[in-house]
C-alpha cells in the first residue's frame, strides 16, 4: 500500500517545532485546563505555539515601603521628611532624591500613586497583595506566584516555575505567611521553591555512594509505587506530593543555577554587595535561565515605624541600584520585552512621623513600580493630595493591579479557575479592570 | 547628697519636632526644629507677643543650634548640610550673617567649643556596604570643625558613617564623635587633631534578625564628664527587632587614658525601654540627665548620679526627647522635643519645650 506523502509546510520554522521544544512552548497553565483534543483544535494550538514565554520577577519589599521616600516625594511639607524629589527622565515626572538610577530610567518604569487598599496589619497587607482578594475561607486562593507559575510554568521544566528567593528566613509576620499555603487550591506542585543566604539549594546532590542506575531504579520504584497509590486513594495530596518529587528531581539537575558563585564577579559587584542585590541578581540569572516567575524578598526592611529616614537612607539607594541594574541588565540580553518586573510591598507608611522617628502602616494612598513585558515605559498614574494622605485621582485596589500584571503577562484575568467541587473562582473577581494607563 | 527632683512649669508648643536647644545671651532660648525653623523661644511671659518667633531657616530639617557667647552669635546646622551664623539683634533680613556648606550629606549634630571659637559638626549617609548592611565608608570627611570667627574649616576627620553624635571636652581640647556602629573615636585638638583614642561597643546597635537584616541605633548623645576624666554614651540598648524601639534605656561611661575601659552603665534595674536622644550634666558637676523615648518602662527623662550610676530621679515627661538644656545656675532645664504629628494639619504645633524646676 502506497503510504501518503506528509503534507507540505509552508517553511514557517512554526513547523518544525522538536516535541520537546513543542511542549516546552505549552504553559502547565494551558494544558491542565483544556482537553487534549482541544489542545489541537484552532485557534489554541495557534496561539499558544506562538506564544512567548513570559517572566516575572517581583521584588517583594515586605513591611509595606514608604511612598514618600520613594515614588510619590512631597517635599516641603510637612509630611514630605527630609529628602528632596528630584526630575526624571519623564518631564514632569519627579522621584524621591534617593533613587537617583531609577529617575535616568524612568522612561522604562511605570509608576502607579493612587493604589488605595483596606488592609492595615500585615499578615492581611500580605495575603491581600499576595493573592489579589480577601480570604474567602474555607478557600484558599493561590498566590500570585502560584498562579503565575501554573500559567506560565513548561511541563519539562526542570527549573522550578515558581522560585522565592529569601535571604533572610525570619520577618514577623512574614515569616508567618512563609510558613503558610502558598498554592492555595492549585497545589502543591505550585508551591515555591524557598531559596536564599548560602545561595544553594542543600542537599540535591546524589550521593557518591549510590550509583546514577541505582538513583533511577529507586526513583522508577518511588514513581510506581507512588502513581499507584495516588490512583487507588484517587488522593490530590498524593498527587500534589508526587509533583514535588519530580521537582526535588529536577532540582538535582539544576542546583548549580543558584550558586551565585558562578556568576560574573563584575556583575556581582554592580547589583551591590547587600543581601536583596545578590538575589535580584540571582533572579535575573534564573529568569535567563527559564524561570518563568522568582520572587525576591528580603525579610521586612521595610517596617519602619522606628527610624524612617535613618533606614530608608541606606534600602531605597539599594532599591534605586537593583531596580536599574535589572532593567538594564534584561533590556542589555533582549529579555525586558517578556519579563515583567514588579516592585512593591503590602501597603505604604503614614504622612506623619510617629514618637519614634518612624511612619506607620498606610494603605489608604501608595505607591508601586513596573518596568519591562507588557508596560508601558514612562507611565505615571493616578495623583495623591498635597501631604499624600489621600488619593485623588484614579484609586486602584488590589484587583486592579492583579488584572493589571494578568493582562501584561498575557493572561485572562478574567478567566476561571477549572476546579472540581469549587465554587467558581477568577484569576481577578469582579471582572476588576486593568490599569490601562500603563499597559502597553 | 539630696537626690534632686523636677518639678514641672510651663510647656510651650512649637509648629513642629524641637531637635535642638541653646541658651543665648541672657539666658535666652533658641530651638531648631524639623521644620527647619530656628526660634527666638519666650520662657516667660510676655517677652515676645507669641510664645516664639522664627528667626532663620534651613532648607531641611534644623538639627542644631549652638550659642557662642564669646562671638555672641548663634551657629545652627541642618540636614541642608549647611551651618548658619545667625545674630538675633539682627533686622529681619539681616539675622542669617553667613552660611558655609559643611557637607554633601545632613549634619547629624553639631557642638560649640566651651570657649565658643569652634563648631563641630558630623554626617554619613548610611548606604549598604557589605551583604549584611554593614556600613559603606565614607565618601566625604564625617567630622568637621569650623573657626566661629572666619567660617574656616579647622580640622576634618575620618570615621564610619553615619556619625550621629560629637561632644567636646569641657576644657576644649579633645573631641569625641560617635557613629551607628557604636564607635567613638577621640582627637585631641592641640596636639593638630591626633587620634587619642578609639571606644568600640556593641551595645547601641542593633541588627534586625526579626524585621530585616540591617543595623540602627548607634550612638546618639555624647557627654565628657565635668572633669574630662571619662566619656559618657547614650543611646538604645541593642535590639534584633530595629522597627520595635524595644532596646533598653542605655548610657555607657568609658575612660581612655590607661587603654579604653567602660567604668559604668546604667543599672538595669533601673532602666525600662527606647532609644535615648540626649545627655546633659547639670552645672554643679554631681548628676547628669538622660532623656528619650519611652517604649516601656515608667519613665523617658531621669537624672543619674555622676559617682555612683544611681537613678536619683525619673519621670515620664508623656513625650519623646531630643534635646535638653541646663541653665547656668543650675535651677531650670529645659526639655525639647515633641509629641505625635497626627494627621497633616498645618496649623498643629506638635513640637514641645518644657520648663522644669530643679529642687
Amino acid at each position: 500500500m502506497a503510504k501518503s506523502s506528509p503534507a507540505p509546510n509552508c517553511g514557517s520554522p512554526d513547523h518544525n517545532l522538536h516535541r520537546r521544544k513543542f511542549l516546552q512552548g505549552l504553559s502547565a497553565g494551558a494544558v491542565s485546563t483544556m482537553s487534549w483534543a482541544g489542545l489541537f483544535g484552532a485557534p489554541a494550538f495557534a496561539e499558544i505555539a506562538k506564544k512567548k514565554q513570559k517572566h516575572c520577577i517581583l521584588l517583594w519589599l515586605c513591611g509595606g515601603p514608604s511612598q514618600f521616600e520613594t515614588w510619590d516625594p512631597k517635599p516641603g511639607t510637612i509630611t514630605g521628611g527630609p529628602f528632596k524629589s528630584i526630575p526624571t527622565k519623564v518631564p514632569g515626572t519627579h522621584f524621591s532624591e534617593l533613587l537617583p538610577k531609577c529617575a535616568s530610567i524612568a522612561d522604562k518604569l511605570a509608576i502607579i500613586r493612587s493604589m488605595k487598599t483596606k488592609a492595615k496589619e500585615h499578615t492581611q497587607g500580605i495575603n491581600l497583595l499576595q493573592r489579589g482578594h480577601a480570604p474567602r475561607p474555607p478557600f484558599t486562593r493561590p498566590t500570585i506566584g502560584s498562579v503565575l507559575a501554573q500559567q506560565l510554568g513548561q511541563l519539562e521544566s526542570k527549573i522550578p516555575n515558581f522560585i522565592l528567593l529569601d535571604p533572610c528566613p525570619e520577618g514577623n509576620e512574614f515569616k508567618g505567611f512563609k510558613a503558610g499555603n502558598w498554592a492555595g487550591w492549585l497545589g502543591a506542585e505550585y508551591s515555591p521553591v524557598r531559596v536564599g543566604g548560602e545561595f544553594q539549594i542543600p542537599d540535591a546532590h546524589k550521593l557518591d555512594s549510590i550509583t546514577e542506575d541505582d538513583h533511577e531504579a529507586r526513583e522508577a520504584l518511588r514513581k510506581f509505587f507512588s502513581k499507584k497509590y495516588e490512583n487507588d486513594r484517587k488522593s490530590a495530596a498524593a498527587g500534589s506530593w508526587n509533583a514535588t518529587f519530580e521537582r526535588v528531581n529536577g532540582l538535582m539537575s539544576c542546583s548549580h543555577l543558584f550558586d551565585l558563585e558562578r556568576i560574573p564577579q563584575a556583575d556581582r559587584e554592580r547589583y551591590g554587595p547587600g543581601a536583596f542585590g545578590q538575589h535580584a541578581l540571582l533572579a535575573r540569572t534564573l529568569v535567563e535561565e527559564g524561570a518563568p516567575f522568582v520572587m525576591v524578598a528580603n525579610g521586612m526592611p521595610w517596617d519602619s515605624h522606628v527610624f524612617n529616614h535613618e533606614i530608608y537612607q541606606m534600602v531605597v539607594p539599594d532599591l534605586d541600584n537593583i531596580i536599574f541594574q535589572l532593567t538594564k541588565d534584561l533590556e542589555d540580553r533582549g529579555m525586558l520585552e517578556d519579563t515583567l518586573v514588579v516592585a512593591m510591598g503590602e501597603f505604604g507608611r503614614s504622612p506623619w512621623i510617629n514618637q519614634a522617628r518612624g511612619r506607620d502602616h498606610y494603605p489608604n494612598a501608595w505607591s508601586l513600580a513596573m518596568a519591562g513585558g507588557g508596560v508601558q515605559g514612562g507611565a505615571l498614574v493616578g495623583a495623591t493630595d498635597k501631604y499624600g494622605a489621600e488619593v485623588i485621582e484614579d484609586p486602584f485596589n488590589e484587583e486592579n493591579l492583579f488584572a493589571t500584571i494578568f493582562s501584561a503577562l498575557g493572561i485572562d484575568p478574567h478567566a476561571e479557575f477549572q476546579l472540581d467541587g469549587f465554587p467558581t473562582f477568577h484569576h481577578v473577581e469582579n471582572k476588576a479592570a486593568a490599569i490601562k494607563q500603563i499597559l502597553s | 547628697m539630696n537626690s534632686p527632683t523636677l518639678k514641672k512649669g510651663k510647656e510651650i508648643k512649637l509648629p513642629s519636632h524641637v531637635l535642638d536647644l541653646t541658651l543665648g545671651h541672657n539666658n535666652q532660648l533658641y530651638a531648631s526644629c524639623l521644620d527647619g525653623g530656628i526660634y527666638q523661644i519666650s520662657t516667660v511671659s510676655k517677652l515676645l507677643s507669641k510664645p516664639y518667633e522664627e528667626i532663620a531657616r534651613h532648607d531641611n530639617f534644623a538639627s542644631g543650634i549652638n550659642w557662642s557667647s564669646s562671638q555672641k552669635t548663634l551657629v545652627s546646622a541642618g540636614y541642608d548640610g549647611n551651618l548658619k551664623w545667625i545674630n538675633p539683634k539682627g533686622k529681619e533680613e539681616k539675622k542669617e550673617t553667613k552660611s558655609v556648606k559643611a557637607h554633601n550629606f545632613w549634619s547629624w549634630q553639631s557642638r560649640i567649643s566651651p570657649d565658643g571659637t569652634k563648631v563641630a559638626t558630623t554626617t554619613g549617609q548610611y548606604l549598604s556596604g557589605g551583604y549584611k548592611y554593614e556600613p559603606a565608608p565614607e565618601t566625604e570627611p564625617s567630622v568637621k570643625v569650623f573657626d566661629i570667627a572666619t567660617g574656616d574649616l579647622l580640622h576634618s576627620f575620618p570615621h564610619t558613617p553615619p556619625v550621629q553624635s560629637v561632644a567636646f571636652s569641657n576644657n576644649g581640647k579633645l573631641l569625641a564623635a560617635g557613629n551607628l556602629m557604636g564607635e567613638v573615636i577621640l582627637w585631641d585638638l592641640e596636639q593638630g587633631g591626633k587620634e587619642i583614642a578609639r571606644i568600640k561597643t556593641p551595645d547601641f546597635t542593633g541588627w534586625g534578625i526579626i524585621k530585616g537584616h540591617y543595623y540602627t541605633g548607634g550612638v546618639f548623645a555624647l557627654h565628657f564628664a565635668p572633669d574630662d576624666q571619662s566619656l559618657y554614651l547614650a543611646g538604645m540598648g541593642s535590639t534584633t527587632d530595629p522597627a520595635a524601639g524595644n532596646g533598653k534605656q542605655l548610657w555607657q561611661k568609658f575612660t581612655w587614658h590607661d587603654g579604653v575601659k567602660k567604668s559604668g552603665e546604667a543599672v538595669k534595674s533601673e532602666i525600662g525601654e527606647g532609644l535615648m536622644e540626649t545627655l546633659a550634666f547639670h552645672p554643679g558637676g554631681k548628676f547628669f540627665l538622660m532623656a528619650g523615648r519611652i517604649f516601656k518602662g515608667d519613665w523617658n527623662a531621669a537624672l543619674f548620679d555622676h559617682e555612683s550610676g544611681s537613678r536619683l530621679h525619673h519621670q515620664n515627661v508623656g513625650f519623646r526627647i531630643s534635646t535638653s538644656a541646663f541653665t547656668p545656675d543650675g535651677k531650670l532645664l529645659y526639655l525639647g522635643g515633641g509629641a505625635n504629628q497626627g494627621e497633616p494639619d498645618e496649623k498643629k504645633e506638635w513640637g514641645r519645650v518644657v520648663i522644669y524646676q530643679i529642687s
